[in-house]
């Protein structure tokens, strides 16, 4: 993600709640309302992206606390679509 | 009633029954006792005849005394009442019932008229389910021991059991009710579970149709889900303390945010670890939300009550993770819209403005305001055309880029899930935007063409130019905002040049 300002989604969500009423809101000038128009668009696009980056993962939590990942007679018999 | 009066006065009617009574009592005592001194007699063998031999003489005529030790007499009784009573079922009422550090369970049963004393040890105690309170009505069984140092009999139990009511039954009711007043299935305790999990954290068994069911909903629904599993049994002995074990482990993993604990369906039995304590503790300390999903719809488990959300099925508890992420798409269309409508209202707003005082000023006719709202309502339209484009996108023009992403939030497109609710539910909605959009877009084209023909570029052909700092950011209002060396642009009618400043100077005209 290239824009590291943004924290997490919840985060993304919130603020662009609160863009998104002081645009309704707020008499502001073309340049406050482009400034927040673009940084709402960043912040949409950011959880969008959020949402698809993420590959799809099945991890097993060994005993001794190690990550591995499942083995194919678990996931395999599902369909994977892409 | 002359008969009265022979009688004395301290004659007891009662006395009569109350020795008859006690008749019939007689011929058991000598009969018991005969038998413990057979008992004695073969037990100890020889040694009777000792005690006997030298007192003798003084009551010649009394039979032979019997004289036996306390321990005779004890570890004869011991061998009789063990005998006898090597099972027993008994029923009675708990009371002084109390685990000792050793681990094993002291009680005393009693019923309205007798107590017996009872004990049970830690390796049965370790199958009793529920726990055994004062009050209780229970039925125990058992053998009678004697325990010979303290000449006390009591009542070894190996198993006991609530009396009308299952002992599963009754210790999910204690441990239920325990909780309960500790405050761990309150409302205000449960979390909310995260909008988009990063990881999902999956305790159950490797070998269960619980974790199919879960994989395939979330395969299906949740291409890119990121999933932990840690595998663990999920009933048998000492499966509880194992399924808290792995709530514990997993929950360290970075990047679990939401836990589903749980199995397929089963017996009673077979769910019962999620009945147990251990497990319950486990989820109310676990420090990220936790989805309990432990067999069918019917099954209600003390996990359940305890969890942040109960699934009816692990495949339900799986769906409830996927919904969580379509509503949290659904959040950011509908943000996306309003941020789309508002920008459009805001925008038409100004262009608004820019109208009203580029008419106004042109009609007072006063050339340098003119120019003055000339520049304004340029350094307007072209920030319009700047930023609002440029800024955005470089080259898309930003109606079309709007509506390009307005496709680009056709969920259906990238998400199947979503796009079967967006067109039914949405799909009025979502036409509702677009038309929006379309009137939007056809009213700000219809403003752009009037603020052309209103006055810049007018005003540019009369002769005027603009002069712009570098960058296009702002026109140049003061001779002092350049000084010599710097580059700007200045707009004319039919386009720009770029210039570099000599020199500067200050107005020797004055317009005001």
């Amino acid at each position: 993600m290239s824009d590291t300002s943004i924290k997490d989604f919840e985060a993304a969500l919130a603020e662009l709640d609160l863009l998104v009423k002081k645009l309704e809101d707020g008499d502001l000038s073309l340049e406050q309302s482009l400034a927040l128009y673009e940084r709402g668009v960043q912040l949409s696009r950011f959880c969008h992206t959020k949402l698809e980056e993420a590959e799809r993962r099945v991890e097993i939590l060994t005993e001794r606390g190690e990550l591995k990942p499942a083995p194919a007679s678990l996931v395999g018999d599902d369909p994977e679509r892409r | 009633m002359p008969s009265h009066f022979g009688l004395p006065f301290d004659d007891e009617p009662d006395q009569p029954p109350a020795a008859s009574k006690a008749v019939p009592a007689a011929p058991t005592s000598p009969s018991l006792e005969a038998r413990v001194r057979d008992i004695a007699r073969r037990t100890l063998g020889s040694t009777p005849a000792a005690p006997v031999a030298p007192a003798a003489p003084i009551e010649p005529a009394a039979p032979r005394r019997q004289v036996l030790s306390v321990s005779e007499l004890t570890a004869a009784i011991r061998d009789q009442l063990e005998a006898q009573f090597f099972t027993v079922w008994v029923e009675g009422e708990l009371s002084n019932a109390k685990i000792w550090n050793n681990g094993h369970l002291y009680f005393t049963l009693k019923d309205d008229r007798s107590q017996l004393k009872g004990v049970m040890f830690r390796t049965q105690l370790r199958y009793l389910k529920f726990k055994p309170v004062d009050g209780l009505r229970v039925i125990a069984r058992g053998r009678v021991s004697v325990y010979e140092a303290r000449g006390e009999y009591q009542l070894t139990c190996e198993m006991l059991e609530p009396k009308g009511l299952g002992a599963l039954q009754l210790a999910f009711e204690q441990l239920k009710k325990r909780l309960q007043a500790e405050g761990l299935f309150d409302e205000a305790r449960k979390r909310p579970l995260p909008a988009l999990p990063r990881k999902i954290g999956i305790v159950t068994s490797l070998d269960g149709a619980a974790i199919r069911d879960m994989l395939k909903v979330l395969g299906r629904r949740y291409h890119n889900a990121h999933l932990v599993i840690r595998s663990t049994r999920v009933q048998g002995d000492g499966s509880a303390a194992e399924i808290a074990q792995a709530i514990r482990a997993i929950q360290h993993v970075p990047g679990v945010d939401v836990l589903i604990v749980g199995r397929g369906g089963g017996s009673v039995e077979d769910l019962w670890a999620f009945n147990e304590e251990p497990v319950a503790r486990a989820i109310a300390e676990c420090p990220v939300p936790v989805i309990s999903a432990v067999g069918h719809e019917s099954d209600v488990t003390i996990a359940d009550f305890v969890a942040d959300r109960r699934a009816p099925t692990p495949s339900a508890a799986a769906e409830i993770v996927v919904s969580s992420r379509d509503e949290f798409c659904h959040r950011i269309d509908r943000m996306r819209d309003r941020l789309d409508a508002a920008m459009m209202g805001r925008v038409q707003a100004l262009s608004r403005r820019v109208h009203v005082l580029g008419g106004r000023t042109a009609l007072a006719g006063f050339p340098t305001r003119l120019a003055m709202r000339g520049r304004d309502v340029t350094e307007l339209a072209h920030r319009l055309d700047q930023q609002f484009r440029m800024r955005l996108s470089g080259r898309e023009r930003t109606l079309t880029l709007l509506r390009r992403r307005l496709d680009a939030f056709d969920l259906g497109r990238r998400l199947d899930g979503i796009r079967t609710r967006l067109a039914t539910a949405d799909g009025r909605l979502r036409a509702a935007v677009i038309r929006r959009h379309d009137r939007a877009q056809a009213g700000l084209r219809e403003r752009a063409g009037r603020l052309t023909s209103l006055s810049p570029l007018a005003v540019l052909g009369r002769g005027y130019a603009v002069a712009w700092n570098a960058d296009r950011t702002h026109a140049l209002r003061h001779a002092t905002d350049v000084v010599p060396g710097d580059r700007i642009r200045v707009t004319l009618a039919d386009g720009e040049l770029e210039c570099d400043v000599r020199g500067t100077a200050p107005r020797l005209t004055t317009n005001d």
